[in-house]
């Protein structure tokens, strides 16, 4: 119990997590290597890394600094809308502009360049919505943002901005997850990269997240979330504090939705719905509110339980010559709700409540140590 | 500012807190009436009057929860009237509350370092990517000093909610005193203690008053405590000023025995907080409809 | 120029009734609870879900219609208990967060029953007529729901001014604790809140899915976002303004919807703007712009947390 704790000490729960994060990675690489790139193994690593980031960076808003924000697919279609935008090739723009003459935009960015912008983009636009709305309470602010992301949605759809937006049209042939595979000569692919850099990318992401929660202003944002007047009396700008945690939750949220119209290689602003939001907002509770690990293992589970694991519910199965009564489309998803709701009315600590991987190793020791003495 | 040379302090240069014709209105119910005080550096003042006497409201005003309806306040010859609860922190005031609001997610540790947040020079990006960590190493090393001081080191990775209701009260203490205060104000700061506690609390104020080179402004009902260890003490009765003095004057005061219902001096300070005659209990916060 | 205005004023009237039926659900809930009941609008989708499968039935629809109404009710009242009742000491967060877990099960619900699929709503006689008022024909449905709104509005205000439940969700409104302290039974309280709502919802949803002709699993959300945009603007938890606001929003979008047509007849543009795209958008900026000017709605009251 005497460790100094003028330096926050690197201690080797923390070590031993980053070496278990390590493994993982390296794991994903040999397996794509390995396995065929067909695997829905792949397809939900992808899919699951895009929701992390989301997930993460809507816990950082709602978990860590108590703002309870539902704008979460408005802020992914901006990122998703300004990646595809600005980079699809423009030997393709005529194609995909078809009703538009082509577009208005006529070059291309790298793919990092357009995803910075994308979480830039999105950013922006959480500060000016920021202005308004971040002075409402809990659950005015949660049904502005939602409206907020419901206005976008239709801007973005609106005929006149097609030459931008390729209106109600979908955006599509901009680079994506695949085109991180390193090809050689012949275009074989020699490395598989198409998991691993989404991976990567999610991974460096949520640890900038992490680093800021763990600095003075992510103490200074839980103490917003745990009692607002008291922050304020320690000298805490709520304004700007809260603006700050809308802002880069945004900022990443723009980023995922750039990696998600990666992942779908298309964009179309009808999908990014409300829908979305609470669905990202469940894996947020189910992994527990203001835990990092919690929605980063809530992503997956989630991905792989909806695109995987639970996909024979949807559809008929005999067993011994017998028909299992109730599987049929859509049992999966109700199955899903139920879980959900089972874990909102029971366990509303979530997989990990406020927990993250470090501490469960801490917590064992400390376990062990109490029963020594 | 032109509204620091209309409204320049007292004139004296030791006087720390000015509060001048301070005026708190909801709707038709005139919290704090006409207040006027000072506070002189180094002093222990007292703001005592019955429940709904409107102390919680100038404590309220002067550090910025509520914009006073009229008069203003100002510290160190500084006018503050208006300006947003964090302002005043940073100037100089810090204060606890009556209803223990501690970071209730946080360790003892972590609300007394959150408290320093606001002395910092980093902002979130050189802090996020750990360029400040001669900064933090700092503030880490200031604030185990601080526990150690008031006595909360041990507890330090303690959750702050899971401390006994005592601790708590020191632990806000200590979380105020963390944001570098140059005036102290306490709420009610012996609520719920017995008279063990109150009487350590006592002494424990006038420590860190010393140690820490402040001036102290207090809310209590605990009558020992506050002839105890004030200076002086302000009586305030309906949101008006009714007596002001030393202790020894407040106690015979006719006004001041009045206010308190009749109820002799000596029994009303020897009586249990929660057995006291609560008169007009309940419009201690008049909230506006 | 009122020519090409005044059909879409008159389906606004319309849809603006119907909005303000469920907003009642949505101010009153709040009103008790503090809670936004994301799962509102779903149980009006329900609602037009079990009417479709009971006209489906064979059952006579006169039998349909009241049938129809109690099931609703019940619905309410069945959500009440099993997913907020519990966690009514726990943090506000929590029980928005089952409220939109409720309103996900329900939709999965539906979308696995019905197979996702549109299902066309039964024609309920009469209302489905065609009338044509003011040289704008239209179906009855239309001249009926602002009239029956204010019925049932002026009911519902009468229930709570004058008789002994109407008193108790006054007081479980202003003060939660003290009325439970005065030996108000909140349980019943907050569920003959949720029953009322919820039939009103149910009311709605007979008018509009005949009006729309349609139900699917998501006919639910929009309506319930534009009918709890309308509780904000009027006011939360006040029912006056909730119609108000209703009506104002219903109206509003229905312009919107034929502003290309009305601005072009007028001369104004000279070309399709495709403006209609907004009808739904133009709610939620009316929401943000009135949350930042007047947090408290229309008629709502202020309130300020204590320190």
């Amino acid at each position: 119990m005497n460790n100094q704790l003028t330096k926050k000490k690197i201690d080797s729960a923390t070590i031993l997590s980053a070496v278990i994060v390590v493994c993982l990675y390296v794991a994903v690489f040999i397996a794509e290597q390995l396995i065929a790139p067909t695997s829905m193994l792949f397809t939900v690593l992808k899919k699951g890394a895009t929701y992390a980031l989301v997930a993460v960076s809507m816990n950082l808003c709602n978990g860590f600094t108590g703002i309870f924000s539902l704008g979460q697919a408005g802020f992914m279609l901006l990122g998703a809308y300004t990646y595809g935008i600005l980079t699809l090739p423009v030997a393709e723009r005529v194609n995909v502009y078809q009703y538009y003459g082509g577009g208005l935009v006529q070059f291309t960015l790298p793919w990092f360049v357009a995803m910075l912008l994308g979480g830039l983009v999105a950013a922006l636009f959480a500060f000016l919505i920021g202005l308004p709305v971040l002075r409402l309470k809990s659950d005015y602010l949660a049904i502005a943002t939602l409206g907020f992301a419901e206005i976008i949605r239709a801007i973005f759809q609106w005929d006149k901005l097609g030459p931008i937006t390729n209106g109600s049209n979908m955006l599509r042939l901009f680079p994506n997850f695949n085109d991180f595979n390193i090809r050689g000569a012949d275009g074989q692919v020699t490395v598989y990269l198409s998991t691993l850099v989404p991976l990567l990318i999610a991974g460096a992401c949520i640890g900038i997240i992490v680093m800021l929660i763990n600095s003075t202003f992510g103490r200074a944002l839980k103490a917003i979330r745990d009692d607002e007047i008291a922050a304020e009396a320690m000298g805490i700008r709520l304004a700007s504090h809260k603006r700050l945690a809308f802002c880069i939750s945004s900022f990443f949220a723009g980023i995922g939705g750039a990696m998600l119209a990666m992942y779908q290689s298309t964009v179309q602003a009808k999908g990014f719905t409300t829908a979305m939001t609470y669905e990202i907002l469940l894996i947020v509770v189910i992994g527990g509110i203001g835990s990092v690990t919690g929605s980063c293992i809530s992503s997956f589970l989630f991905v792989a339980a909806s695109e995987w694991w639970l996909r024979f519910l949807d559809q008929k199965q005999m067993i011994g010559g017998f028909e299992v009564p109730l599987l049929r489309n859509g049992f999966r998803l109700v199955v899903f709700s139920i879980i959900i709701m089972i874990v909102v009315l029971f366990f509303r600590q979530g997989i990990m409540g406020t927990r993250e991987l470090p501490d469960l190793f801490r917590g064992r020791r400390k376990a062990k140590g109490g029963a020594k003495s | 500012m032109s509204a620091e040379i209309k409204r320049p302090a007292n004139g004296n240069a030791e006087c720390v807190l000015h509060i001048d014709h301070l005026t708190m209105r909801f709707g038709g119910v005139v919290a704090v009436d006409d207040l006027t005080m000072d506070i002189n550096r180094g002093e222990i003042v007292a703001l005592i009057g019955p429940n709904g006497a409107g102390k919680t409201t100038a404590f309220n005003a002067v550090t910025g929860v509520y914009t006073p309806t009229s008069g203003w306040v100002s510290l160190n010859g500084q006018d503050i009237t208006g300006k947003r609860p964090d302002e005043i922190t940073k100037l100089g005031i810090a204060r606890t509350f009556q209803n223990i609001r501690l970071f209730s997610s946080m360790t003892v540790f972590d609300n007394v370092l959150t408290a320093r947040h606001l002395r910092r020079t980093s902002n979130f990006l050189t802090a996020t990517f750990r360029l400040n960590l001669a900064e933090e190493k700092k503030m880490r090393q200031e604030t185990e000093q601080l526990l150690r001081e008031v006595g909360l080191f041990e507890l330090r990775n303690e959750k702050a909610t899971s401390l006994p209701y005592g601790k708590q009260r020191l632990l806000e203490i200590a979380r105020a005193l963390s944001t570098q205060p140059k005036l102290l104000l306490l709420d009610e700061p012996a609520a719920g203690m017995n008279p063990q506690e109150t009487e350590e609390l006592g002494e424990f104020i006038k420590q860190i008053k010393e140690k820490f080179d402040l001036t102290v402004f207090l809310i209590e009902h605990h009558m020992n405590l506050v002839m105890g260890i004030s200076d002086r003490i302000y009586v305030i009765d309906f949101g008006k000023q009714i007596a002001m003095g030393t202790p020894a004057e407040v106690q015979e005061n006719p006004a001041v025995i009045a206010a308190y219902l009749g109820v002799d001096e000596d029994e009303a300070a020897e009586a249990p907080a929660d057995a006291r005659p609560e008169a007009r209990d309940g419009n201690e916060e008049v909230s506006p409809e | 120029m009122w020519n090409t205005v005044f059909p879409y004023v008159l389906s606004g009237i319309s849809v603006g009734g119907q909005y303000a039926l469920i907003a009642i659900g949505y101010t009153m809930v709040y009103g008790i609870l503090r809670l936004i009941n994301f799962a509102h609008g779903d149980v009006f989708m329900v609602a037009g879900i079990v009417m479709v499968y009971m006209a489906a039935s064979g059952m006579p629809l006169w039998l349909c219609i009241p049938l129809v109404l109690v099931a609703t009710a019940l619905v309410g009242f069945i959500i009440e208990r099993v997913a907020y009742k519990p966690l009514r000491s726990a943090p506000r967060m929590s029980a928005m967060i089952s409220a939109i877990g409720v309103s996900y099960t329900l939709q999965n619900l539906v979308l696995y029953i019905t197979g996702g699929l549109n299902q066309l709503y039964p024609t309920i006689p009469w209302i489905s007529d065609s009338v044509t008022i003011f040289g704008a024909t239209t179906k009855m449905v239309t001249i009926v729901t602002p009239v029956l709104t204010v019925i049932l509005v002026v009911a519902l205000v009468m229930l709570i001014n004058h008789t002994k439940i109407g008193m108790a969700m006054r007081a479980v409104s202003r003060d939660f604790e003290t009325s439970q302290l005065m030996g108000i039974k909140i349980n019943s309280v907050i569920s003959a809140t949720f029953v009322i709502g919820t039939f009103l919802a149910g009311v709605a949803s007979l008018l509009y899915f005949t009006n729309y002709t349609t139900v699917i699993q998501t006919s639910g959300a929009m309506p319930g976002l534009k009918a709890f945009v309308a509780a904000v603007f009027g006011g939360i938890g006040s029912i006056p303004g909730a119609v108000v606001g209703a009506f104002i929003i219903g109206i509003a979008e229905n312009i919107i919807k034929g502003l290309d047509i009305i601005l072009f007849k007028a001369g104004i543009i000279s070309g399709p703007m495709g403006l209609a795209t907004f009808s739904d958008a133009f709610t939620f900026a009316l929401l943000i712009v009135i949350l930042a000017v007047k947090p408290t709605g229309l008629f709502g009251e202020k309130t300020t947390d204590k320190v």
